[in-house]
């Protein structure tokens, strides 16, 4: 397999969808080389929208990715367009089954869409360890939007937030009351909200008490700042759609639109910081594997831990005589 | 790399027109239980959409299921689009109701192995790790 960072690269830039998805599959791969993987993307052109879309299983973050890939296909006919999506590997036997494409098979031959899947591979957080490296590389073949689709989340899965520039919450009728928007977590991570199927009863009472719940939030952050001159009652972003109807999504996507226009100037920044996230991503999934090569997996660990059990040593002192082999 | 550090990915499409994807489905169950990634492409797809689909995800092997009996047309449809890509060296494997007398000419054309019905799950998994897990 080639895997020759600058070659690649060039062939990738030339038009050649193999050797772009070579790239990624060095990006998702191989952790250990993303120094060399980012002094030499620096200067590759980047997508000018970086779309995170994260929501509960089932709450429709596929169906929804198809028809905003269908309508940003409609729009802008001449542009490119790169989407991301992450299914969850197994924890027991670290194989998985990727299934977003099922629902976006119709842009399969669009030579302008490049789709990739990723297993979440045991990292939690809701992507996949080179995400963001994939994204990179459809920024490198000239993708101009990329939407990226997490694993159905819960709560608490968030680190999207730290990879896109916009995060859209998808939200579906019947999966709890007002009391789960109040939550932390998911609510606090997206800039934008999506109740979908709106054609479901329940669709528009959600949406009513979303909008409350933001507005309640707002108000509170607003008095905990103590300066109650800004906007009390702002509009929060909150979308009712049904993606499967393709229903609103023209209003979706002009927001998206009109949001990118007016915030791209202030995303630079907020990407620096997220290499920095990046980094450090792949620095403790170097440590992780060094550490589970050293310690085994878990039958291998076995006759380790019971020393613990029976009281011959402690946590503290076996991760240390751990660590000391892993620098052996 | 071992096996364990590189994931082997796997795309199972469904080329033609029938929609009976059982088969298909158990097999990506088996190929997910044993460790690999699977990517499922649903049913009653054209052989341009399996292999382009195929080159993007940098899949190691596609594996068809048909029931039709186009499988001599369709499989090889499909490993002359690999080759007209420059991706002949993903493995392409079958299954399905495939007659006997078929296989050879299936294996002729550049189909790995086939896989028909009763075919037992470890052995799938044997041929499939024996063709894609050499060390590298």
């Amino acid at each position: 397999m080639q895997t020759d960072l600058p070659t690649l690269t060039e062939q990738a830039k030339g038009g050649s969808v193999r050797a772009a998805a070579r790239l990624m599959s060095i990006m998702t791969d191989a952790p250990q080389r993303l120094a060399e993987l980012l002094r030499g993307s620096h200067d590759w052109p980047q997508p000018r929208l970086v779309l995170g879309i994260t929501g509960a299983p089932g709450s429709g973050k596929s169906t929804l990715t198809d028809h905003l890939a269908h309508e940003y296909r409609t729009r802008y006919p001449d542009r490119r367009l790169g989407i991301v999506c992450v299914d969850p590997s197994s924890p027991f036997t670290g194989g998985a089954l990727l299934g977003d494409r099922v629902r976006m098979m119709r842009h399969a031959t669009d030579p302008m869409v490049f789709i990739r899947s990723l297993a979440s591979r045991g990292h939690l957080g809701g992507l996949a360890l080179g995400a963001k490296g994939v994204a990179r590389v459809m920024g490198l073949i000239g993708c101009d939007v990329v939407l990226v689709e997490t694993v159905g989340v819960g709560q608490s899965e968030i680190e999207v937030a730290m990879s896109a520039d916009l995060t859209m919450v998808v939200l579906a009728p019947g999966q709890g009351d007002s009391i789960q928007l109040l939550k932390a977590g998911l609510m606090e991570a997206g800039d934008l909200f999506v109740v979908n199927k709106a054609d479901r009863e329940g669709a528009n009472q959600l949406y009513q008490s979303l909008l409350s719940a933001l507005q309640l939030e707002a108000m509170a952050k607003a008095d905990l700042r103590a300066h109650c001159s800004g906007d009390l009652n702002p509009q929060p972003n909150v979308f009712l759609v049904s993606a499967s109807q393709h229903q609103n999504i023209t209003a979706l996507i002009d927001g998206l639109e009109a949001w990118t226009d007016r915030e791209q100037g202030n995303w630079a920044e907020e990407r620096q910081k997220q290499v920095i996230d990046e980094v450090r991503q792949a620095l403790l999934e170097e440590v992780r594997r060094r550490v589970i090569r050293t310690m085994g997996t878990n039958g291998k660990s076995q006759s380790r831990i019971e020393r613990i059990l029976s009281g011959e040593t402690t946590v503290e002192r076996l991760a240390t005589e751990i660590l000391t082999e892993v620098l052996k | 790399m071992s096996y364990e550090d590189r994931k082997i990915r796997i795309l199972i499409g469904k080329p033609g027109l029938d929609g009976h994807d059982r088969g298909a489905k158990y097999v990506s169950q088996i190929l997910r239980d044993a460790g690999f990634e699977v990517i499922y492409t649903g049913i009653r797809r054209s052989p341009e959409q399996i292999v382009d689909a195929a080159v993007q995800e940098d899949v190691a092997a596609i594996g068809l299921s048909l029931l039709s009996g186009a499988h001599n047309v369709l499989f090889k449809r499909v490993i002359d689009l690999l080759k007209a890509r420059g991706a002949s060296d993903i493995v392409v494997f079958g299954g399905g109701t495939i007659p006997p007398k078929d296989i050879p000419g299936l294996k002729e054309m550049g189909v790995s192995a086939v896989f028909t019905p009763g075919t037992p799950a470890k052995v799938i998994v044997d041929t499939l790790k024996a063709k894609l897990c050499q060390p590298a």
